[in-house]
């Protein structure tokens, strides 16, 4: 078993939207002014708000864009709404309103986007949710690892003041921190140290990373992994020392490699001139249905994107960065 | 509700004010979307000379009534008013289209003090000004007022006799093709907004031809009272129609309906060639021709 740093101790998988609820729950004790925008997929600390302040539901069926921008009207006069949606709808569909109506003035409305892996298929399971994001000027995305890392990072989404996007994925990942982990906004986690590369994971795919490093740690291979829990703005520090130090930097992500954080730890290894990359993610194409099991997933095998996916990654990595012959699936 | 004479005759004089202002901002910038600007003279004269609550001095008045400027492209109608209500000052009108000018291309709520939304993609300023409204409800929920009754005799809401603000929302008719604004128009029905009213500037036309004949829209009147609007057609070049209009919204409140006043106006009024030709953007010589024209009937600045 690989030796992690402070704050990790690997559990069993959990429900990242369980962590959401708790984090959402100290939110509502802690701001009088939050509001719960709602699209018709669900709602965040329901309960309390039945029993406190119904009124603060504001429930708008099925129209995500008109949502967007009255989530806008209402960060315009003091209150913080939440919105609770599908990525595909919720950024897809309301993508020009969230852009012209919340990010250039800057208003305080969180949007929490579900991403959808596996049966419900091409439509729900969405490729571009990272790419779209950074590329949106006055915004802030966040991906949570793990259910504590999801409470805690909500938490801090709701004290920091302006737009925030946190996305929400589907799978279960390992439980990877312990309760008293301090997350920092703008701040990558390395989880476990190592010298012979670097894997840079967010969200689910932090779960492979660290099956992969035992897979590696077998193969004589010492690998680094530090969580990318803020995508936007990436944590440019913790980038450049990793690959001053590993020089071999693996990215994984759960979305299209266009545009998402392989493309932006890429840019400023290049714009250093530094280390050898080697990005794991969805190739440009849709993703379909599959059955998903807590032990089986069709998809990320379809997609390359399990912990032996990533094992064949960082050797391909190395390779490179040694200028031998690269043995790995991806050159 | 009858105004009197001596107010309708000092509001058209502002309309002139208004109008030679506009002209001042199109002579600067040497462009501008006069069709969409010239429409809305007299209801903007109207809601800020007269109608909406506001403190010159202080243009973030928490209880001001608020303006969505749904149609931003027009935002030279309202910024010929700002100087005159004392939010920004003169010289501004010359600054129109410049770098880090308070007038920008389309209307910019952190760049110009006195605007509410910053808009440019159609469609979206009714659901922002619903959000608005729907937030004055949500703020009263959470501070009931003291009205010094038993909250046993009547409902709190039948006290209200006015809310802490109203939105006033513009809309033009050519971005009503667009479909957020009848999610808006739903939403807005759904909750009772009745302090928000939206004010459509029926010009007619859009950029490429008749409304008629882009996407009919008529008849939008029946549009929005399908979806529990109270509905008002008036001509929106009248003054003392659109005061009575605006005059009647405001009393209405309480009935529990958002309020719509269909404002049926030209697109490029009081200018000549603007009109003929339903120019949305005058440029070039179509500029030069109408701010002679208009400098001929209005009197030079």
């Amino acid at each position: 078993m690989a030796k992690f740093n402070k704050y990790i101790e690997i559990g069993q998988p959990a429900m990242i939207t369980v962590g959401v609820e708790a984090g959402m729950a100290k939110v509502v004790q802690k701001y009088n002014n939050v509001v719960d925008v709602v699209e018709d997929t669900g709602t965040l600390a329901v309960d309390w708000f039945k029993k406190n302040a119904p009124y603060r539901i504001v429930e708008c069926g099925i129209a995500e864009a008109n949502a967007s921008v009255v989530a806008a009207g209402l960060a315009a006069e003091g209150l913080t709404p939440y919105i609770l949606g599908f990525t595909f709808a919720t950024l897809g569909r309301a993508y020009n309103q969230i852009r012209q109506s919340i990010l250039i003035d800057h208003f305080n409305v969180k949007i929490i986007g579900r991403e959808m892996w596996g049966e419900l298929g091409v439509s729900h399971n969405v490729v571009e949710g990272i790419g779209s994001l950074r590329v949106l000027p006055n915004l802030i995305v966040l991906s949570p690892a793990d259910v504590v890392e999801a409470e805690k990072a909500f938490v801090a989404m709701a004290d920091y003041i302006g737009p925030v996007y946190f996305r929400l994925e589907s799978q279960n990942p390992m439980r990877i921190f312990t309760n008293d982990y301090p997350f920092e906004l703008g701040k990558a986690y390395t989880i476990k140290d190592g010298k012979d590369a670097t894997i840079i994971a967010t969200g689910y795919m932090v779960t492979e990373a660290i099956k992969a490093v035992d897979l590696l740690e077998k193969e004589g291979l010492d690998v680094e992994i530090i969580n990318m829990s803020t995508l936007k703005p990436l944590d440019e520090e913790a980038i450049i020392n990793a690959a001053r130090k590993t020089g071999a930097i693996v990215t994984a992500e759960l979305g299209s490699i266009i545009g998402g954080l392989g493309e932006g730890v890429g840019a400023l290894l290049a714009e250093n001139a530094i280390g050898a990359l080697v990005r794991v993610g969805i190739e440009d194409e849709f993703s379909q249905s599959a059955r998903i099991t807590p032990d089986r997933d069709e998809l990320m095998m379809l997609h390359g994107l399990t912990a032996q996916d990533l094992v064949l990654s960082v050797k391909a990595c190395i390779s490179k960065r040694d200028g031998s012959k690269p043995r790995g699936k991806r050159v | 509700m009858a105004h009197s004479p001596e107010l309708i005759k000092e509001l058209e004089g502002k309309v002139d004010v208004v109008r030679n202002n506009i002209l001042r901002i199109f002579a600067g910038s040497g462009q501008g979307h006069s069709g969409g600007t010239m429409s809305l003279t007299e209801i903007v004269t109207a809601l800020y000379f007269h109608h909406l609550k506001l403190d010159p001095n202080n243009c973030d008045w928490p209880e001001r009534d608020r303006v969505v400027l749904s149609k931003a492209h027009a935002a030279e109608s309202i910024y010929a008013v700002l100087p005159e209500v004392g939010y920004v000052p003169e010289e501004t009108l010359d600054k129109y289209y410049a770098y880090r000018s308070q007038f920008q291309g389309h209307a910019d709520r952190w760049c110009t003090p006195g605007i509410d939304y910053s808009g440019g993609s159609l469609g979206q300023g009714l659901s922002f000004a619903a959000g608005m409204a729907m937030a004055e409800k949500i703020h009263v929920e959470m501070n009931p007022p003291d009205l010094h009754i038993s909250p046993m005799s009547y409902p709190r809401i039948m006290m209200k006799y006015n809310p802490t603000y109203r939105v006033f929302c513009i809309v033009g008719d050519g971005e009503c093709a667009e479909g957020q604004i009848w999610e808006a128009a739903m939403f807005a029905g759904k909750f009772k907004l009745d302090n928000l009213i939206n004010i459509v500037d029926y010009n007619k036309f859009c950029i490429d031809g008749p409304t008629e004949y882009i996407m009919p829209l008529a008849p939008l009147d029946e549009k929005f009272r399908a979806f529990g609007w109270w509905v008002k057609e008036i001509d929106g070049h009248n003054l003392l129609e659109i005061l009575d209009a605006l005059d009647l919204a405001n009393r209405l409140y309480g009935d529990g309906k958002p309020k719509c006043i269909i404002a049926h106006t030209v697109k490029g009024h009081g200018i000549p060639i603007w009109e003929n030709v339903h120019t949305h953007i005058a440029r070039g010589e179509s500029m030069t021709i109408g701010l002679k024209e208009g400098r001929e009937i209005y009197g030079e600045i």
